[in-house]
Formats: structure tokens, C-alpha cells, sequence
């Protein structure tokens, strides 16, 4: 059970991640992650790369079939990838790989040939959250209510305000899976979340909000489950608006901000403060960035040297379900005479105010936005340079508080075509370092993923990977 | 009578008309945006010009309406946004749902309500009635969500004895329909009490009792039928206003109804949905009202339409 429904059947329409949860199991990409993360094989066995990075050969995987019979082959991996390259189609899920991949073809039908754009480093974990479809289903035009892949389980039913129900693939080539069916159901209610998993109706809910964490880790009925932290929480700071341009200003927020209670009291200890602009499921987080330590004193000098020794006045727009967390912020930095003003939104208004240009958020006065991010491949690029890359002002993309910095533009331009790893970690060391040096954000928290498990059901070995999917074969 | 009647059948597409404008611009008003809400916090702009264009949400408010009023002459009133369903069928699938669950509650409002009012009514100041009212008085007064909760906790997570949600056997309706049921079945009761309490002071409850007849035969054919023409006016209101959705019930009990279905409509300014079920509510409240008019010149002979 999850606490939203899904949005469509379409693994290419849709960037929720709560969704790709419920298409997880029906669809397979060419690559998957593994326990670390690494990328290991599945529709595709082995791939190549040419000198220049950008000519990426891959073998596949013989003997697959959709579930509808159609046969997997280079014909189905090239339609499958056409159909989410071509604008014309509007699928939600296309335009990040449009950026990237050049053109897709068939070499044989076991083989493909993905011409990139520019060498990309982060193409095969791309590829990872890139589902294959099956192209008869494609053309009948009916995947955006029936899900046809190739995974270990097959759809059966969406009964929109009920469930999902997918069912075992008896024909599937991998393990097999160890539940005959999977249901999936959700709701708005938190509560009922709760209640669903002790009582057993719900077998798994996830993602569990932490302030259950606590009860339910004392509740012998269910096993508590922890993943790894991947989502990173910040305040955008609008640096178009006075005195947000202001670097002392900046840093003094974050100094003002008392990282540790904000664990312990909106994420009821599920998480670890927040040092740098990557969360630590990212291979290229680096622990040791310095942040910004509590320390009210010194954020007072600042505020002084910067003339606001007096206070200051800062508008920060929340959706309804976050307020709690913008009030502490709130409490924390009236102590430095900062006079936070807080416009709570409905998430249909919110999220068409965040993505506003700089004239239309001057107009509205917004200043500061809470809000997060997780990269569904866990790849820093993908991270980093939707929100601060200059090209990624909004509306384009999320940098919504206008940060600019050259040099960060060029290093997370070279670290995305950086093929050698540890190089590549090197660089987002730097650009770690300069995001935290200009202060665009005042970086909050990463969330730890949580789940709850029925005991004794049939699932209750189950794990979650990094990001929050959940995991129930292998070891 | 019966001119009566086609009148207000054939007013019946004028409302339609009238109200699918005013909801059409409403919902047009309301702030926030389909196409980015569709695509995701994390989709760029790109990808929300792509959605907002296969949406036709580009096009200008007239061309928008007058595409909708057409499809809608012919029966169709859209592809929901979210569901990727035709408004028609996913109503069709949901109303079932709202229709049932009401129905029950109302049949448990009813049964609870008038047998009460009648006791109460019946040994007025004794500890009976004192029992019907303090208890009317909780059921008006106890906030349905938290009532919902608890008894969530305790017979279906505690005790087990009925499913925690869904709408899967007749179990399952047991505590959403006592928690729906509750406020009208309060409603009912003192309603039923007070005007019982006018009639069986008046003559011809009297003269029946006169007649030797027996009490069953006194209260509830001759007082209970007169004291129904009030509550009947009431109910059939409360009901079809029920029709459009019992919200907090259908959401603490992940009930699959219609008031969900708007809920998550108006969350996801999904328009073709809520045009839809804003569309069957005022066809129902309409019917519903007609209803009433016919159902009290049956209890009462003395109205007659004109």
C-alpha cells in the first residue's frame, strides 16, 4: 500500500516515482542496479562503448517475450526508445533521454546500436529506468491503461480507485517470483496506512511516513524496514530577490538552521542532516564537505555585516502537507531576527507557483521554496544539474532560486561526459564544494527510506533498494 | 400531475446546460496547472508543453467548451486525465459504490432514527427518552472521521472482526455505513420525536384510540405516517446531497466511491472528471427532489400538483 495512486500503465508517461513502483514488477530495462548500485545486466547481456563515448553497442537477451507474445528483440528496444524520442508523442518520460541519445537502431536482431549526443557517463544507469515495451501494445495504442513488458509478474487488472493487480509470469526467464499475485492499493489517508499493515490487510506499506516509524518498530505484528537515503530536502532561495543575493545572507540561514532537530523532529530520526547537495546513496557523495553547522551567533554576525542586524522580513511558499517542517524553520530563524512569512499552498497551486519565471515569482513575492529531489537513476548528474545548472532556471527546469555559477555550469558539463569513474566522482567532489561555498539552498536533510512488513506474510523477507523500489528475490 | 411532471422532466436539460457552463468556467478558474501536475514536480518544461498540448489545453477556453459541450450532446464527457478512462465508465464504476454505502447508511439511519423518535415520543420524560436523546445528541455531535478511526482501531486492527477497507463483502459495509449513518440517523430521531409528540396530542389520535384500536396500530399507522411528511423532505435532501459523495468517509475508509473520485479530480485539476461527477450530481439532486414531491403526495393526499 501507498499513500498515492498510480498515474498511468505507461512506464514512458509519467516521472513519479510511486508509480514506477507499481510498474516495476510488469516492465524490465536493458540494465538494472544491483545491491551497490552498480549496473548489471538484464534485457541487455553485455554492451561496448567506442573511444569517443558515444557509439554504445548492446547484446540482447535471446529467448524473452513480452507478455502478450510479442517477441523481445532489437525491433522492440528500437520502437521502444523511438516512440519516447519522438516530441510529437508528448510522453512525459522522453525529454531527458531526448537530450541525450542521438538516435537508436538495429544492427541485427540481437543487437543495438544507441548513438549519444555527447558521451554521457550516466547512459547505462539511464537505460536502468528506461522500461521496454511491448511495440504491438504500443501500436494498439493501450499501454496507458494495460501494462505489457517483459517482468517476472504480468498485469491483470487497474480498477482506478481500488488497485493494481499483476500476476505471476509463469514464462518469465529470472527467478521465480514468490507470490502468485501482487496487489497494489493506496491511499491519501496516512493513518489508514498505518493500520493496514497491522492488521494485515496491507502485507507491505511503503513509503511509510516516519512518524509511524517509531510505534511500529515496538509493534510485534510488523517488521520494520529501513532502506538507504536518497532524497535530499532544501529551501530554494530566490537569489534574484534582495537580500537573498546577498552571500552573507545566505550563509546565515544556513547557519541559523538547526540540522539535527529537524531530524529528530519531522523525520522522527529516519535521516541524517544534510551536508552537501548529494545524498549518500550517491556513489559520488562526499561525507566530508563541511555544511553549515548550527551556530545562531555567528549567523547574527553575518546578518550584521550584511546590514540586517535588525531582522529581516523572507517569504517562503510550502504545500499544505510540509508546513510543519517550514514552521520549525520558521522558530529556528526568528531567533536571528529573520521574520519568515509562510503562504501555504495547495499542491496543484504550489507546484504552478515554484515553477515560476523570476519576473512572475517577483511579482508574487516568493523569496523561498521547500522542496526536494531524488534521481531516479541515483546518478549525481541527474541530480545536480535539473537544479543548479543555469540552463535549468525555472520554468525550464528546478533551479528555482536562479542560482548561476559559471564554473559549476562548465564542471557539471564535463562530469556528465566523464566516463572514468573515480575521475568523474573527483569532479562532483568539486562542484559538491561549490554549490556548498555559494549557499543557493539551504540544504536540509536526506530521508531515510522506510517500509513496513506484515510478519509472517510470504514477503516479509523483503528488502529495499536505494531510492525506496522494493526488492523481494535473491539472497 | 402529469404535466407536472414532463414540466420537470423537461427542465431537466436546461439545468443540465446551465450547469455544465458554470462548472466548465469554474473549474477553468481554478489556479494551478494539469499539464504540470500530470508531468511530475521533476519533468522539465519541455515535457509540461508536450502534455499540456496532447491535453488540447493549449486551445482557447470557448474552443475547449464548445469541444466539450459537443462530445457531450453525444453522450461522451471526456477521457479522464488521470485514469486514462472515459469519464463515463470510470462514473459508471464508482457511483455503484456511493450508491450502495449510502443507501445502507440511510436504511440504518432510518431504522435507528424512527424506531427511537417513536420511543422517545411514546414515554416522553422517561429514562427511555433521556436514552434516545443523549444518544441522538452524541450521534449529532461526535466528529464522524475521529468515531471512524476508533472503531477502525478497535474491530478491524484490534478484534478483526470486519476488513479494515474496500468494498469487498457485506462485512465491509458494516462500520462505514454506521459511521455515515449516524448524524441523519440523530437528525431523524429528534425530528421524529417532536413532530410524533404534535400528533399524538391532536383529536384524531384520540378518536383512533377511541375506536379501540390497538397502540401499534395508533402510533404508527395514524401518528407515525403523518410525522414522516417533514422528515421525508429532509432525508431526501440529506441523500442526494450523500449521492454526490460521502468524502471523509470514502477517504478514512479507502472507500471506492465518488467523493474520492472528486477529491483526487479536483487534486489533480482533473477537468473532464469533475465536469462529470459535478454533472451527475445535479442530475441526481434534481431527480431526488422530484422524488420527494411524489413520494409526500403519496403519504399525504391532501397535495396535489398543479
Amino acid at each position: 500500500m501507498q499513500l498515492e495512486p498510480p498515474l498511468t500503465m505507461d512506464p514512458g508517461d509519467h516521472t513519479a516515482s510511486l508509480t514506477a513502483d507499481v510498474l516495476d514488477p510488469v516492465y524490465e530495462s536493458l540494465t538494472r542496479f544491483g545491491q551497490s548500485l552498480e549496473v548489471v545486466p538484464c534485457l541487455a547481456t553485455k554492451w561496448s562503448v567506442d573511444a569517443s563515448g558515444t557509439r554504445w553497442t548492446l547484446q540482447l537477451r535471446k529467448g524473452v517475450q513480452f507478455h502478450d507474445g510479442t517477441p523481445f528483440d532489437a525491433d522492440a528496444v528500437v520502437s521502444s526508445f523511438r516512440r519516447l524520442l519522438d516530441p510529437h508523442r508528448g510522453l512525459a518520460g522522453g525529454s531527458r533521454l531526448r537530450a541525450v541519445i542521438g538516435g537508436v537502431q538495429a544492427i541485427d536482431p540481437g543487437t543495438v546500436l544507441f548513438t549519444l549526443k555527447t558521451s554521457y557517463a550516466s547512459f547505462l544507469s539511464m537505460l536502468a529506468v528506461t522500461p521496454i515495451v511491448s511495440p504491438a501494445a504500443d501500436k494498439q495504442g493501450i499501454l496507458s491503461r494495460h501494462a505489457v513488458g517483459t517482468g517476472p509478474y504480468q498485469f491483470l487488472e487497474w480498477k482506478t480507485g481500488e488497485y493494481v493487480l499483476e500476476q505471476r509470469n509463469d514464462r518469465y526467464w529470472g527467478h521465480r517470483p514468490p507470490t502468485a499475485q501482487l496487489k497494489w492499493m493506496w491511499t491519501s489517508e496516512p493513518m489508514l496506512m498505518n493500520m493496514s499493515v497491522v492488521a494485515g490487510q496491507a502485507d507491505i506499506v511503503n513509503p511509510l511516513p516516519p512518524i509511524f516509524g517509531e510505534a511500529l518498530a515496538r509493534n510485534e505484528r510488523v517488521k520494520l524496514v529501513q532502506g538507504g537515503e536518497a532524497r535530499v530536502y532544501w529551501m530554494a532561495l530566490n537569489m534574484k530577490s534582495r537580500p537573498l543575493d546577498d552571500l552573507r545572507v545566505r550563509k546565515a540561514l544556513n547557519y541559523a538552521t538547526d540540522r539535527d532537530a529537524l531530524v529528530r523532529t519531522q523525520l522522527r530520526g529516519y535521516g541524517t542532516p544534510a551536508n552537501s547537495p548529494l545524498a549518500p546513496a550517491d556513489f559520488a557523495y562526499d561525507a566530508q564537505i563541511q555544511g553549515y553547522p548550527y551556530d545562531p551567533g555567528r549567523a547574527k554576525g553575518l546578518l550584521s555585516q550584511a546590514g540586517y542586524g535588525d531582522g529581516l522580513t523572507l517569504k517562503a511558499v510550502v504545500q499544505e502537507a510540509d508546513a510543519d517542517l517550514v514552521e520549525a524553520l520558521q522558530g529556528m530563524w526568528s531567533k536571528v531576527n529573520v521574520n519568515l512569512q509562510i503562504e501555504k499552498m495547495e499542491t496543484g497551486v504550489f507546484s504552478q507557483a515554484i515553477f515560476g519565471s523570476a519576473q512572475q515569482k517577483a511579482a508574487q513575492g516568493i523569496q523561498c521554496v521547500f522542496a526536494s529531489w531524488s534521481a531516479e537513476d541515483l546518478d549525481p548528474d541527474y541530480q545536480l544539474s535539473p537544479l543548479y545548472r543555469t540552463k535549468s532556471w525555472s520554468p525550464a527546469g528546478a533551479n528555482l532560486g536562479f542560482y548561476s555559477n559559471p564554473r559549476l555550469d562548465t564542471l557539471l558539463e564535463i562530469a556528465a561526459g566523464e566516463l572514468d569513474t573515480a575521475k568523474r566522482a573527483a569532479l562532483y567532489g568539486q562542484a559538491q564544494q561549490i554549490i556548498s561555498d555559494d549557499a543557493p539552498h539551504v540544504l536540509l536533510y536526506y530521508s531515510r527510506d522506510l517500509a513496513a512488513v506484515h510478519r509472517g506474510s510470504r514477503v516479509e523477507s523483503m528488502r529495499l533498494l536505494p531510492g525506496g523500489r522494493v526488492e523481494f528475490d535473491g539472497p | 400531475m402529469r404535466s407536472y411532471l414532463a414540466r420537470k422532466i423537461l427542465m431537466l436539460p436546461l439545468i443540465l446546460l446551465v450547469a455544465s457552463f458554470l462548472i466548465f468556467w469554474a473549474v477553468h478558474l481554478l489556479p494551478g496547472d494539469p499539464a504540470r501536475i500530470m508531468a511530475g514536480m521533476q519533468a522539465d518544461q519541455q515535457v509540461v508543453n508536450d502534455v499540456r498540448s496532447r491535453l488540447g489545453l493549449d486551445q482557447p477556453f470557448s474552443t475547449q467548451y464548445e469541444i466539450f459541450l459537443l462530445h457531450a450532446l453525444h453522450g461522451d464527457l471526456g477521457v479522464s486525465i488521470r485514469s486514462h478512462k472515459s469519464v463515463a465508465q470510470e462514473i459508471g464504476e464508482r457511483f455503484p459504490h456511493t450508491l450502495a454505502l449510502t443507501t445502507v447508511s440511510y436504511i440504518f439511519a432510518l431504522v435507528m432514527g424512527l424506531t427511537g423518535g417513536v420511543l422517545a415520543a411514546v414515554y416522553r420524560g422517561r429514562w427511555l427518552d433521556h436514552l434516545v436523546m443523549m444518544g441522538a445528541i452524541a450521534g449529532g455531535s461526535i466528529a464522524n472521521f475521529w468515531l471512524a478511526l476508533m472503531a477502525m482501531n478497535l474491530f478491524a486492527v484490534e478484534l478483526g472482526w470486519v476488513p479494515l477497507i474496500g468494498a469487498d463483502s457485506w462485512k465491509s459495509y458494516i462500520l462505514p455505513a454506521v459511521t455515515l449513518g449516524l448524524l441523519p440517523g440523530a437528525v431523524v430521531a429528534r425530528m421524529c420525536r417532536a413532530s410524533m409528540l404534535d400528533i399524538i396530542h391532536q383529536d384524531y389520535i384520540r378518536t383512533a384510540r377511541a375506536k379501540g384500536l390497538s397502540t401499534f396500530n395508533v402510533y404508527v399507522k395514524h401518528a407515525l405516517r403523518n410525522a414522516l411528511i417533514p422528515i421525508v423532505t429532509i432525508v431526501g435532501m440529506n441523500f442526494s446531497g450523500l449521492l454526490g459523495g460521502a468524502v471523509i468517509t470514502e477517504t478514512v475508509f479507502n472507500w471506492p466511491g465518488i467523493g474520492r473520485l472528486m477529491v483526487d479530480a479536483v487534486r489533480d485539476r482533473d477537468y473532464a472528471t469533475i465536469q462529470g461527477i459535478t454533472l451527475l450530481t445535479v442530475a441526481i439532486v434534481v431527480t431526488i427532489n422530484l422524488a420527494v414531491d411524489l413520494l409526500i403526495a403519496m403519504i399525504d393526499p391532501r397535495v396535489r400538483f398543479e
